[in-house]
């Protein structure tokens, strides 16, 4: 009469330990995407490098040097060189 | 590599060999950042000045109005994510168009300004600058339709050539433009004391999302601060949602929403707000603040009634009326 009570007991504890876990990870994850999200830009895109050469050389884009930039300092590339 | 950092917009992109900032158009190669969209429209038109919208600058007259792809927001409910969201390679339609080209043919069509509009013209600025420029020279006016977020030096550089802006402020909240816009709000206020500083005339569009910015108290800080930063006389149009773009779960926000909020700014102190995407409605026209004369009415774009003096001021009480007529 024990024994199958215990196991019961066992499988509910592993069945809320899922539960908690599941909520943990949900939680991390939303976490993360709203950091994500939250986020607004200072970063890059990467393009289609070969689409934009490809459009400039044929006349489609222009190539015109743009006005207000600099040479990236180390600290804003991480460390790397710019 | 050879990486650059865009000093334009707040983003403060920081772009290696190869890549393009977060608005899709300014890009790195051979370490040299370049304006691709220069002279590359995608989009051109002759709009009614009302539609940037201006009430209170030329009304009637027409603009000859343009735009290249790219932005450097990303909002959620963008009506033009079709051009702003993309890139210049990504493009269908591209036109070659020098500024001497555009503002020829702004003339051509008659107009007697031109709109740099539809994307937010601050990604293409070099040539909105050179364009403005020459319009200038031409006896032409120019009209920027902007969300304004962009950085104070290059805009108190492009003031020289600008004469009258309709700027977004598309919430008085912070997490607001985080979330929706990929933005944030602080520089976007700087922007427009900007453009109060160099004499640029100034309306704004609210445009009032419900459930995420029709919030009545929002509304109030919000006119309470154009009325102490901008004046009592900047316009200001609420103008309502439709669903669009990454935001259709949300209804076109109801006319008694945007008539509450309207009393509400009103009540701040701005002595204009008005009501924009609802056709015929009371709020799309301009009364005079001191005894409510009717001096322009309108159905949408179009206008109905005119009946400011050539001084503009009101015809019953002279009352000046503030705008470029």
């Amino acid at each position: 009469m024990n024994m199958p009570m215990r196991r019961r007991q066992t499988r509910e504890l592993r069945f809320l330990g899922c539960l908690a876990l599941s909520g943990v990870l949900i939680a991390l994850y939303l976490d993360q995407a709203l950091r994500l999200t939250a986020h607004t830009g200072g970063g890059y895109r990467v393009i289609d490098t070969q689409a934009v050469t490809r459009r400039i050389e044929s006349g489609e884009l222009r190539d015109r040097e743009a006005a207000w930039y600099r040479p990236s300092t180390p600290d804003e590339t991480g460390g790397h060189p710019p | 590599m050879s990486t650059v950092t865009c000093e334009l917009c707040p983003h403060a992109c920081v772009i290696p060999e190869g890549a393009a900032g977060d608005c899709r158009v300014r890009v790195n190669l051979g370490g040299r950042l370049r304006a691709t969209t220069y002279g590359r429209p995608s989009a051109i038109h002759v709009d009614p000045m009302e539609k940037k919208p201006l009430y209170h600058f030329h009304p009637g007259s027409s603009v000859f109005s343009l735009a290249t792809a790219g932005c450097n927001l990303h909002c959620l409910n963008c009506q033009n994510w079709q051009l702003s969201q993309r890139g210049g390679e990504e493009m269908e339609e591209v036109y070659r168009a020098d500024p001497a080209e555009l503002v020829a043919a702004a003339q051509r069509e008659g107009c007697r300004s031109l709109a740099y509009t539809y994307s937010d013209p601050i990604v293409w600025y070099e040539y909105v600058e050179d364009t403005a420029a020459l319009a200038h020279a031409q006896g032409l006016t120019n009209v920027f339709v902007t969300a304004a977020y962009i950085n104070r030096a290059p805009l108190r550089r492009l003031c020289r050539v600008l004469d009258a802006t309709n700027a977004d402020l598309k919430a008085f909240d912070d997490g607001f433009y985080r979330r929706v816009n990929g933005a944030t709000l602080k520089p976007v206020l700087d922007a427009l004391v900007t453009f109060r500083e160099e004499g640029v005339w100034t309306e704004l569009t609210n445009l009032v999302i419900p459930t995420l910015n029709d919030d009545l108290a929002m509304i109030r800080r919000m006119a309470r601060w154009i009325v102490a930063e901008l004046g009592a006389d900047t316009p200001l149009h609420l103008s309502r949602f439709h669903p669009e773009y990454r935001m259709r779960n949300l209804p076109p926000t109801p006319t008694e929403t945007l008539r509450t909020a309207r009393s509400a700014a009103r009540e701040a102190g701005l002595n204009y707000v008005y009501i924009g995407n609802v056709m015929g409605d009371e709020g799309n026209s301009t009364y005079c603040p001191r005894d409510g004369t009717l001096l322009i009415g309108r159905s949408g774009f179009v206008i109905t009634h005119n009946a400011l003096t050539a001084q503009g001021r009101c015809p019953t009480c002279d009352e000046p009326i503030p705008g470029v007529w």
